[in-house]
């Protein structure tokens, strides 16, 4: 079975989502965001897309939306995916750094097993502000209108916070769930 | 989890691969990531490893001394090098540039002392945290990055650059060292200077060495933090004895955490902070006042430089 792709978007939690991959025995490979998009369509069953610092290192990150692979958009992974598709993204009224209470508004694949209310830790400033058309908001919070969106269809997904972060709770159960998305 | 007995035979291996036939000296700090990597550089390359501690007069109450007595007999090499740190920081205030001073005065006498042993090169216990934050320009660590580029050594080896501190220390278990330095708590390269902001003096390091020593004694048996410690973080005005003093703030930073990525203070009662706050503004004439940081990470890192 070929391994899921880590996108290395500079953020400091990459290396994170990796290990947290590695504790679950789920086979993951750290890519950098320059590698060519044909080499990623090649050599993975899915895609994990970290959070880094901004938009504008995010190399050929956004052309991986288009290979038809399931993506997982972590914090900046979910707001190259919404600026990517015609959404947008702006500096939020206020910051979620640390803890956050998220609240999911939709049953879903990828939130499949955690109660209405998700204890979680974020470290953002931006925020999705519209959501690009085909895609549905998964989940909320006092903070953050869109913490979690979706376009099942295509197998897009994002979230704003960090499971990949031990202060995240249950973290991995999302890890989990896209694993199983990739493997359908 | 890193699978630790794979792991122990592969990081001997690559030690012993990178080594060759040279001779290789390594910045022995005590910490658990540099006692591992010495056990591990002993076991590759017995006798051509050179353990060097370099007392930088930036370290812990009582730091050198324990060195001394742990690592006693296994080819240890102490250097005494406080006066020429405290020249390198004079002045200094950035905390950026602060960093960098320790990390390139740490090298040049890395290369003397090595030079002087005949080693050409160096092993380092850097691991990953300390890269990604070096490589996301969060935090230049000084045993990453800082690195001044003229560097003399034929290279550099970090057996230890995928870990996270857990799995250093399950690392620590199999190859059965002490349970002292298995379990104890991260420390700073560049030491007590990045608890003190701005300017580093010598005063300064012995106000915030004699808090850290009150901090750990107050906190570490008790509550098992992932990491305590006390910080100069300016001045402020106190009145000690009917006399009004312009004294320093020390802040106490007390932390929950896996992997140092993440972190939480720790929700401490209320009588333990009031009595450790006596006992510094007590035992230090300097201290005007004490203060409790609340500030998970992020937004704030654990360290305050």
């Amino acid at each position: 079975m070929l391994p899921l792709y880590v996108v290395n978007n500079h953020g400091q939690f990459n290396h994170l989502i990796l290990r947290t991959l590695r504790d679950m025995d789920i086979e993951a490979v750290m890519i950098s965001n320059e590698t060519p998009p044909a080499e990623v369509a090649r050599g993975c069953r899915g895609i994990i897309l970290g959070g880094g610092p901004t938009l504008d290192r995010a190399g050929f990150a956004p052309l991986y939306l288009d290979l038809g692979l399931p993506v997982l958009g972590i914090c900046l992974g979910l707001h190259i995916m919404a600026t990517a598709r015609g959404g947008a993204v702006r500096r939020g009224a206020s910051g979620g750094f640390g803890a956050v209470e998220v609240d999911v508004l939709k049953q879903n694949s990828l939130l499949q097993g955690y109660p209405d209310r998700i204890h979680v830790w974020a470290s953002h400033a931006d925020e999705v502000s519209t959501v690009p058309e085909g895609f549905v908001r998964l989940a909320e919070s006092a903070i953050c209108s869109v913490e979690a969106m979706a376009s099942p269809d295509e197998r897009l997904y994002g979230v704003q916070w960090h499971p990949e972060v031990s202060h995240t709770v249950n973290g991995r159960l999302l890890f989990e769930n896209f694993d199983r998305l990739c493997s359908e | 989890m890193v699978n630790v007995e794979k792991f122990i035979d592969q990081a001997i291996r690559r030690i012993r691969d990178a080594a060759g036939e040279e001779k290789v000296v390594m910045a022995l700090s005590g910490g658990v990531d540099s006692s591992v990597c010495a056990e591990l550089a002993s076991r590759a390359i017995g006798d051509r490893l050179i353990p060097i501690y370099v007392d930088t007069g930036l370290m812990r109450k009582g730091e050198t001394e324990r060195i001394r007595s742990l690592f006693d007999g296994k080819n240890l090499h102490i250097v005494d090098a406080g006066d020429e740190f405290f020249a390198a920081l004079k002045g200094v205030a950035d905390p950026e540039a602060k960093r960098k001073a320790i990390g390139e005065k740490f090298v040049r006498i890395f290369e003397r002392e090595a030079k002087r042993k005949g080693a050409t090169m160096l092993l380092q216990g850097t691991i990953y945290p300390d890269r990604i934050e070096s490589e996301g320009g969060i935090k230049s660590h000084h045993n990453v990055g800082g690195m001044p580029l003229d560097i003399k050594f034929k290279g550099v080896i970090e057996p230890l650059a995928d870990l996270y501190k857990d799995e250093v220390r399950e690392v620590a278990g199999g190859l059965g060292l002490p349970v002292e330095i298995q379990h104890r708590m991260p420390f700073p390269g560049p030491g007590l200077a990045v608890r003190v902001l701005g300017e580093v003096t010598r005063e300064k390091i012995a106000i915030v060495r004699e808090a850290n020593a009150i901090v750990e004694e107050c906190l570490v048996e008790e509550f098992h933090p992932w990491q305590c410690f006390a910080a100069l973080i300016g001045l402020g005005t106190g009145v000690k004895g009917d006399v009004r003093l312009l004294g320093w703030i020390v802040a106490v930073r007390a932390v929950q955490s896996r992997d140092g990525m993440t972190a939480d203070p720790l929700l401490l009662p209320h009588e333990t902070l009031s009595r450790m706050a006596a006992r510094i503004t007590a035992a230090i004439p300097g201290v005007s006042r004490v203060v409790y940081d609340v500030t998970p990470k992020p937004p704030a890192t654990i360290e305050y430089e």
